[in-house]
């Protein structure tokens, strides 16, 4: 059985962490450094914004979580991830940064099960740890019911992991960011999981550094996606990751992976009949960029800044 | 045998520390698992057969209303036919206690997997057989098996779903089956008038199938009784019946000699 | 609120000099900065019903529900941080599942706000936590007939006819005082509901919303469900033409 709640001592980690002696000192050096009698170090806490924002069991007077909007911070840091879906596809596009010209590039997106696949945005490994996790519910789920995951509630289980992280002391609000798709019984869908412990369903969106170039252009598209086909899906996707790039970068073979769900379009050459997750990176991308259109007019929309300049707060 | 009077009647010093010597060297024990811990030899309770088969629309399923004590004839208006979610109707022979666990379990399971969520992604015939199949197969992998044998009817998706899983976690699919006795009485005569079959039975003529199976299982079957239920599973959805009373005859029983006290 | 800075508010195992718990305080103030939640406990059962704000366009219509189901005769929804209210959510469920293990029969709402409110006050005591920033509406019809809860980031809780929490909780209180609520059949409190919504949803500050709206009653069989489409678009037609006459 899942729940067994009451024969277990469900707040023994509340009890031993409230031991710990070190936040004891901490609050102590916060409201009074000059009753130590030690020489104080530098306080640590100078150099943030205030005094609420050093610990994720802390509210602010407004009633918000500042260890958890860092984390959201750290998302941005990532390089960005569109996903987008129509009636019978859903697609992750990604940018991979490389830290140099004898380095390999960056992984992006991850397999969880033959119905779901992620792009991330932000601490890698801690994605690695999410991402297992999720394989391990996916795999359970076939053990227990012979059934794929559903995937609105695969994306629920690390919402909820993630939640704990941001209520508990001596953890720390993962750093990362997921953009889930996935098929079941009630076809294609795409969600976004974020460090505070939300999961939304959207038709399109993105994350990671300057995603909201690419989610403005997602918002202006997006009414047509429903009933595009692949190759369309793709293209719009690729003209919103385009948006998240510096100037003078573009998007190649090498930087570029594509994660898809639905029926084999036609520069596919193997895919599952059911449609299984894959990830197209290097020569097999080159028919979708070929697609893509040239920018508009590249001077009128000017780049946003590179940061602080998106909506940071957790959601309500 | 203890031999001192003295103590007849009284706490043994091994579970109860009468001069309260605690925490000295000798203390009571609490029986624990190094003398060895014994699970289920046997089911208790007892229902007998659950019978099966696959016809036209859907999927049926029968068995009587006893659950018997030994030979006793204990408790006569047992259910022992029970609905799961929208889509599977399942049947218990054996252990009745632990049938009754078995439905406790799985209307939780309703409750977390659908009640719950509400969002579409109900469980078929084949998840809960899956699911029953793996808690059986722990239970007993566990040296603790829930005494039972199940019969899983469903039907989903224009699908019908058949199948059988028991104590040991042995499962298998069939367009007939039966549980208990009744795989020895009642399976011959469901194959013969089934198989080849499924696709035209109607329900009517299945359910005359099955009042023959359950009458010859009653005049054979000295744990079962005259009193069942039959349950259907199909588009429709899931149905099953009140108790029903199988119409017998005795009269032959004055012919019979050699048997009890007639003396000729 | 004076004592802010002044160290005696960065833990919930902190009493101020005057006796005040600040976070508790602050976790209220999360609770106040989120779309309004209402319930209303009526003659044969409760309605829910919530303004879901809706922070993008490019989210699924329907999708990202606020409303949830405990057991097969309660429901609930939060307002607050959204990660919390799914935390209580599930907490909900395990308490109604293990009552259900203990006595093998289905739990009262009291007993579910009780065990809620427990579970929620012990996040108070402890620095090494913080509260939840949620409150909490549970409602549902028992052997007892309807009931309709509150449990607040303390712990506190209580019962109510009619509730709301969130940003226009004071406005729709007044609204739901105007209300003959014991004698309501739940069909006409999903109007009152709805319109309710409506009033409170301040369209010039506030993004866009969605009504989400449950039900529990004799029309449900006693189970907790979503208000059907139809009746759910009827109630959203009638409260926008009252907004209209209103204004």
């Amino acid at each position: 059985m899942r729940y067994q709640s009451h024969d277990v001592d469900e707040f023994a980690h509340v009890r031993i962490a409230s031991y710990w002696p070190r936040r004891v000192s901490a609050v102590g050096t916060r409201v009074q450094p000059s009753v130590l009698s030690t020489p104080s170090p530098p306080p640590l806490f100078s150099m943030f914004r205030n005094t609420y924002d050093s610990d994720n069991t802390v509210f602010s007077p407004q009633g918000r979580l500042h260890q958890v909007e860092y984390a959201l911070e750290a998302v941005k840091q990532g390089s960005a991830a569109v996903g987008l879906r129509s009636k019978t596809h859903a697609v992750l596009l990604a940018l991979k940064r490389s830290t140099g010209e004898l380095a390999s590039y960056q992984q992006k997106m991850i397999r969880i099960d033959d119905h779901v696949g992620i792009a991330i945005a932000g601490l890698t490994s801690d994605a690695r740890v999410l991402s297992n996790f999720m394989r391990q519910q996916a795999m359970s789920s076939r053990m227990t019911f012979n059934r794929p995951v559903p995937v609105n509630r695969l994306v629920s289980t690390i919402a909820d992991k993630a939640q704990v992280n941001t209520q508990e002391y001596g953890r720390r609000p993962y750093g990362v960011g997921f953009l889930v798709i996935g098929q079941d019984h009630t076809g294609p869908h795409l969600y976004e999981f974020s460090p505070s412990g939300t999961s939304f369903e959207y038709y399109a969106i993105s994350i990671g550094a300057r995603s909201q170039s690419a989610k403005t252009y997602l918002e202006k598209h997006y009414e047509s996606f429903a009933d595009s086909n692949l190759e369309d899906l793709i293209r719009h996707g690729l003209h919103a990751l385009r948006e998240t790039l510096q100037q003078d970068k573009e998007l190649t073979i090498n930087n570029t992976s594509i994660g898809i769900i639905g029926p084999k379009g036609p520069h596919e050459k193997v895919v599952s009949e059911e449609g299984s997750f894959r990830i197209l990176e290097g020569e097999p991308i080159d028919v979708y960029l070929k697609t893509m259109e040239a920018k508009a007019a590249p001077e009128a929309a000017a780049p946003p800044p590179a940061v602080g300049d998106e909506d940071v707060q957790m959601a309500e | 045998m203890d031999h001192f009077p003295t103590n007849w009647g009284r706490p043994n010093y091994n579970t109860f520390d009468a001069h309260a010597t605690y925490p000295l060297h000798v203390h009571p024990q609490p029986s624990s698992s190094a003398d060895g811990v014994q699970h289920t030899q046997q089911p208790i309770v007892t229902g007998t057969s659950v019978l099966a088969l696959k016809y036209k629309d859907g999927i049926m399923l029968a068995a009587d209303n006893l659950a018997s004590y030994g030979s006793l004839a204990r408790f006569k208006g047992v259910q022992r036919l029970q609905a799961v979610g929208d889509y599977t109707i399942i049947g218990a022979s054996g252990d009745m206690a632990d049938f009754q666990y078995l439905q406790y379990i799985l209307d939780n399971l309703i409750i977390s997997e659908e009640i719950n969520p509400q969002d579409g992604h109900k469980l078929g015939p084949s998840e809960v057989h899956e699911y029953l199949s793996q808690l059986l197969y722990a239970r007993r992998s566990r040296m603790n098996p829930l005494w039972n044998s199940v019969l899983v009817g469903g039907f989903r998706d224009g699908q019908r779903f058949l199948a059988y899983v028991d104590l040991l976690g042995t499962t298998y699919k069939a367009s007939t089956l039966a549980t208990g006795y009744g795989a020895y009485i009642a399976q011959p005569l469901l194959r013969k008038a089934v198989e080849g079959k499924e696709d035209t039975l109607t329900e009517d003529e299945a359910r005359k199938i099955m009042e023959d199976c359950l009458r010859v299982l009653f005049y054979r079957d000295a744990r079962s009784i005259n009193q069942y239920q039959i349950a259907t599973i199909s588009a429709a959805g899931a149905s099953i019946s009140g108790s029903l009373k199988l119409e017998t005859s005795w009269g032959f029983a004055e012919g019979i000699r050699g048997y009890g006290g007639q003396t000729q | 609120m004076t004592s802010i800075g002044t160290g005696y508010d960065l833990s919930a195992s902190t009493y101020s000099p005057d006796g005040r718990i600040f976070q508790v305080e602050y976790a209220n103030k999360a609770v106040e900065n989120s779309g309004t939640a209402i319930g209303l406990r009526v003659k044969d059962g409760i309605v829910l019903a919530v303004e879901k704000l809706v922070h993008s366009k490019l989210l699924v219509p329907g999708a990202n529900r606020r409303i949830s189901t405990v057991d097969r005769h309660v429901g609930l929804t939060t307002a607050g941080l959204l990660a919390d209210g799914r935390h209580i959510t599930g907490q909900a469920r395990k308490e109604a599942q293990v009552f259900r293990q203990w006595h093998r029969t289905p739990a009262t709402l009291k007993i579910i706000a009780d065990r809620l409110g427990a579970y929620i006050q012990m996040y108070t005591l402890y620095s090494s936590v913080r509260p939840f920033g949620v409150s909490t509406i549970v409602g549902g019809v028992d052997k007892t007939g309807p009931g309709l809860y509150v449990v607040e980031p303390s712990g506190v809780y209580y019962g109510y006819h009619g509730a709301a929490i969130g940003k226009g909780r004071q406005l729709a209180k007044n609204e739901l005082e105007k209300l003959n609520l014991t004698e309501l059949s739940t069909r006409e409190a999903v109007f009152e509901a709805a319109r309710i919504i409506y009033l409170v949803h301040d369209d010039a500050k506030e993004k866009e919303f969605e009504l989400e709206m449950s039900w529990i009653g004799d029309e449900t069989n006693g189970l907790h469900v979503p208000v059907p489409k139809d009746l759910h678009d009827e109630a959203e037609q009638r409260a926008k033409d009252a907004l209209e006459n209103f204004e």
